[in-house]
């Protein structure tokens, strides 16, 4: 049983009177502070839809009426498909999925301790790898191909993704010429631009500058992928103590203001833009502001997060599931596991990088994609939560079966087991004595078995002719 | 007396308390004069200018240095500290000629071409400042001709460049590069950092140096110096 876009937010760790206070000092923010924008086009955009401009410091600032007008504007709801139509996500509310995250630059090889550089190859594999993984419901570029230079690199990690998974694509992008390839493969892929925008199979990601700046690339970017009607994320990555205040109500308020800079930026340039309001939020080690991956405020930040989305009626991409450990070990387990739990009993519509990243982010690991789809069927399970009813609560069969009777051989059991329990995936539930039996291997060593066999089945390819026309026009694949 | 307003110097540094209003690490410190207010008071009493900057100053920021190695500060800390002490040395700039004191050096700080982080180089401004040294901030997003037009104008001892993005970090050889063909290269000793530079890297470019965090950077400077 696949569990995926369930309703969450049974864990709510902000308030009502919370929320508003950081809406309100968001709107503060954004009317009274304002928001550096770096990319000419995007400053005459904002000054044409009524924002006043400093054209001079670049600075960009809204009252709150008009910031309401343009969130108003986001679609509540934005549609991201696979190119099988059971892969189809549709992010709002409070119903959660997971995907992978990106970008990684390295792999950990856990047989050996040592981390390489990730290349194009390894984003294939990847891609085979997490289209049979079933509680990783979206595919998003997860590594960097090392190998290839800059102007390569878009193009070819899209057709990676496209030609080893038939599940929806996000990835982040590096250039504007990339960006456009990008969009006439998928164009290719979806039969027509119309076609695309009706059945998105990509999106795409363009990060702002905490606090509260819009460089040059990135605000040209959000307008091509705006004008396209790509759905698009607008992500912020503050940083408690360096790049936000160090407090997390702080870090909240940099956070949102930071992404409806991009969402508003995409409602003006075409209103109705399908956008994702996003946090990639966490904290930093102020003993050498290392970026931290695996600390339960991110947790906490990112549940935040999912209940301003719901409050902002936006749906949101939220970050967990990582962790900072540079092994597989209980680090890497516990870490990954508690800011996922916390993401998704939030509601947080799409918990990216929730499978396979390690180190700061920095690096990415086959056997850890494999575990961390175990954590996330167990958290899809916590999400589900306890259905009572009738049946669930079973008065007719306790009273059939008795004092001193038991119930594996009740119907009801079987009807019910699949569905009320979470059925493992890789987690050892052996005897100590079978355990042994079977070379008492660690929980790794079966994730890379795991590895070995998914990669080697069957894979995913495009279709034949759509293939051959992508390879024959976009040019700089390497097949 | 003298050496209870010295002691006092050294105990707000390590506090980390600039002026009267700031609370200081422990708390509770408002109101008490801080390090600007004790240096004017050791000014007024003609205290020795060497005691005041190796008694107070330097010893305080050694402790904090230790604090920091024990895993007891943090950098906000450190940079509160070296801040303290960067604006004493203002307030004795002026009388350091006289008591036959050199200056430690000009560093040009900038984040190079494309990049538009600046969190980095700013921390080691506030280092290097609490170090004694005179340091212009060149900010940044700068062409490698601006930054060499600085280095012609400001005429610093050492030049120090910064990026956080794989995607700038070419810029800083192509500043070394333009630094070569302006005849300036053996004026100024050129230190590079950031999170994707290395030592590596940095003799890659032909820089002359690499702190791989602001106390790396300082060291590197300091060792500079005295070469």
């Amino acid at each position: 049983m696949i569990r995926k876009g369930l309703a969450g937010g049974s864990y709510q760790p902000l308030t009502k009177e919370s929320i508003a206070k950081v809406d309100q000092t968001v709107m503060r923010v954004v009317e009274e502070v304002g928001f550096e924008v770096n990319s000419e086009a995007a400053l005459k955009l904002f000054e044409k839809a009524g924002a006043r401009v400093d054209m001079e410091e670049r600075r960009v600032r809204l009252p709150q009426a008009k910031v309401r007008e343009l969130i108003g504007m986001a679609p509540p709801e934005v549609k991201l498909c696979g190119q099988e139509e059971k892969h189809d996500i549709l992010l709002g509310g409070n119903r959660v999925y997971t995907g992978t995250g990106g970008t990684a630059l390295y792999i950990y090889e856990p047989a050996t301790k040592q981390t390489r550089s990730a290349t194009l190859d390894d984003l294939k594999h990847i891609a085979r790898l997490v289209n049979r993984l079933d509680n990783i419901h979206l595919f998003m570029l997860p590594t960097y191909p090392n190998e290839l230079s800059i102007e390569q690199v878009d193009a070819n990690r899209f057709f990676a993704g496209l030609d080893n998974t038939t599940k929806h694509i996000m990835g982040g992008v590096y250039t504007l010429d990339g960006v456009k390839q990008v969009l006439r493969m998928a164009e290719m892929v979806a039969g027509s631009a119309e076609k695309l925008r009706q059945r998105p199979l990509i999106s795409m990601v363009a990060c702002s500058i905490s606090p509260l700046k819009l460089d040059t690339q990135y605000g040209d970017l959000v307008i091509e992928i705006a004008r396209r009607g790509i759905p698009l994320v607008c992500p912020a990555e503050p940083l408690c103590g360096a790049t936000s205040p160090i407090t997390l109500a702080g870090n909240l308020v940099i956070q949102a203001t930071d992404s409806l800079m991009g969402v508003m930026l995409a409602q003006i340039v075409k209103p109705g833009t399908p956008v994702i309001f996003g946090s990639v939020a966490t904290n930093t080690d102020l003993r050498n502001l290392n970026y931290l991956a695996g600390s339960v405020e991110m947790g906490l930040l990112n549940a935040a997060g999912a209940q301003m989305a719901q409050f902002y009626r936006l749906p949101f991409y939220a970050t967990g599931g990582m962790t900072d450990s540079k092994v597989l070990d209980a680090q890497s387990g516990y870490e990954s596991a508690i800011s996922n739990l916390l993401c998704a009993l939030a509601g947080a519509n799409f918990i990216h990088d929730a499978a396979g990243m390690m180190d700061f982010a920095l690096t990415a690991c086959y056997e850890k994609f494999v575990i961390d789809n175990e954590i996330l069927g167990m958290v899809m399970r916590a999400v589900d939560g306890i259905k009572v009813n009738d049946d669930t609560l079973a008065f007719d069969l306790i009273k059939e079966v008795g004092p001193g009777g038991n119930f594996v051989a009740a119907k009801h059991t079987r009807r019910f087991m699949r569905r009320e329990h979470y059925q493992p995936t890789l987690s050892d539930r052996n005897s100590r004595e079978e355990w042994e039996a079977k070379g008492g291997r660690a929980l790794w060593q079966n994730a890379g078995e795991k590895v070995r066999r998914l990669i080697a089945d069957p894979r995913y390819h495009l279709p034949a002719e759509v293939r051959q026309n992508i390879l024959s026009e976009i040019t700089g694949i390497v097949d | 007396m003298d050496e209870d307003i010295i002691s006092l110097i050294r105990e707000n540094v390590i506090q980390g308390r600039i002026a009267q209003d700031d609370e200081g690490l422990d708390g509770g410190m408002v109101g008490e004069p801080g390090v600007t207010e004790l240096i004017e008071k050791a000014l007024a009493k003609r205290l020795d200018i060497r005691d005041i900057i190796n008694k107070g100053l330097t010893e305080a920021m050694t402790l904090v240095g230790q604090k920091f190695e024990q895993k007891e500060y943090y950098i906000p800390d450190m940079l509160a500290s070296a801040e303290a002490v960067g604006a004493a040395m203002k307030l004795l700039e002026p009388h350091l000629a006289q008591s036959g004191i050199k200056p430690k050096g000009k560093v040009l700080l900038v984040t190079v071409k494309g990049d538009l982080h600046d969190i980095g180089k700013n921390i080691v401004m506030i280092l290097l400042r609490g170090a004694g040294y005179t340091v212009k901030d060149l900010g940044h997003d700068k062409e490698p001709q601006s930054i060499v037009n600085a280095v012609r104008v400001e005429k610093p001892q050492f030049l120090g460049l910064s990026a956080l993005l794989t995607s700038t970090m070419v810029n800083m050889r192509d500043t070394i590069q333009a630094l070569e063909e302006s005849g300036l290269r053996d004026k100024v000793k050129v230190i590079i950092g950031g999170a994707p530079v290395s030592e590596e890297y940095a003799r890659s470019i032909g820089a002359d140096g690499y702190g791989s965090d602001g106390f790396q950077a300082l060291a590197v400077i300091e060792s500079l110096t005295s070469t």
